[in-house]
């Protein structure tokens, strides 16, 4: 069960380098045959400096390579396996490129208890800062996850 | 350079022309798991979805939405996007053919361009929708 006195608390941070060849992986297993992500020169030829990353790829920040994902879900005290996707949101206040660095940080913004007909669940809202090098922030992220507490 | 959908002449209320991926297949889920790092075994492993109550393996609800940004993607260049959101309300399985929809709710010009904010859908092939969402472009030149 979602600990509710963990509203407001923020995480301590994780390091998430981004590569080229994750790129690459995630946009061939998705089937997005846009060559901007994976060929420099067709970058180029849109304004940017080098390949974009794909509008969903900071999702890896949150998983294994990081464990920043785990290590919420462990202090709130919610098992993975009781654990839905509800949402996800982005804002992108620029782009990003390979070989950055990037530091995320995570508040848990609000846990609240919904009743429906499948069960009881708790929906827990947690923001996520990715800040550059230079501690600026790039990206804004929004997860809403559901845990299914009983049927 | 690839061609994008005419920005400038958007209209609210427009639809933007449907794109429909090929069928989502397991080996799809067991690549996107290596990519994305998220292996819970639901989404790669019959047997262990099915202890949960499950018929078998389900497609991550990030591939879903990877499926959306490679369509928005498609219709305007990648850094004109501002914001993404999404709600995943419908599980997406293999076999499952998706067409991603957006149509334009709101555009209004202002000093660093014009903004376009649409809803859109991702839906299988029976209509069912797998997750609703909303976009905003910033057009610039």
């Amino acid at each position: 069960m979602a600990d509710k006195s963990k509203v407001g608390m923020t995480f301590p941070p994780s390091v998430f380098k981004v590569e080229r060849v994750k790129i690459k992986e995630l946009v061939a297993a998705i089937g997005d045959p846009n060559p901007i992500y994976v060929d420099a020169e067709a970058a180029v030829s849109e304004g940017h400096p080098d390949t974009p990353c794909p509008p969903t790829f900071f999702t890896l920040a949150f998983q294994e390579f990081t464990g920043h994902y785990f290590r919420v879900l462990d202090a709130l005290g919610i098992p993975l396996e009781r654990v839905l996707q509800g949402e996800e949101e982005y804002e992108y206040l620029r782009d990003i490129y390979p070989e950055e660095t990037l530091t995320l940080t995570t508040t848990v913004e609000s846990i609240t208890e919904k009743r429906t007909r499948s069960g009881v669940m708790d929906l827990v809202s947690v923001r996520t800062r990715f800040a550059d090098e230079s501690g600026r922030d790039v990206l804004l992220a929004r997860s809403l996850v559901i845990e299914r507490k009983q049927k | 350079m690839r061609q994008y959908l005419d920005l400038q002449r958007l209209r609210t209320g427009e639809s933007l022309p449907p794109i429909t991926k090929e069928p989502i297949t397991k080996t799809q889920l067991v690549r996107y798991a290596g990519a994305s790092g998220d292996f819970n075994p639901i989404h790669t492993d019959d047997a262990a979805a099915q202890q949960t109550g499950l018929k078998g393996v389900i497609a991550q609800g990030l591939l879903v939405m990877g499926f959306v940004g490679q369509a928005i993607t498609t219709w305007a260049p990648r850094r004109f996007l501002k914001r993404f959101t999404v709600r995943l309300t419908g599980m997406a399985f293999p076999g499952d053919r998706i067409t991603i929809e957006a149509t334009v709710v709101e555009i209004a010009s202002g000093p660093d361009g014009l903004r376009v904010l649409c809803d859109t859908a991702a839906k299988d092939q029976e209509g069912k929708i797998k997750l609703s969402g909303r976009f905003e472009l910033l057009v610039s030149q």
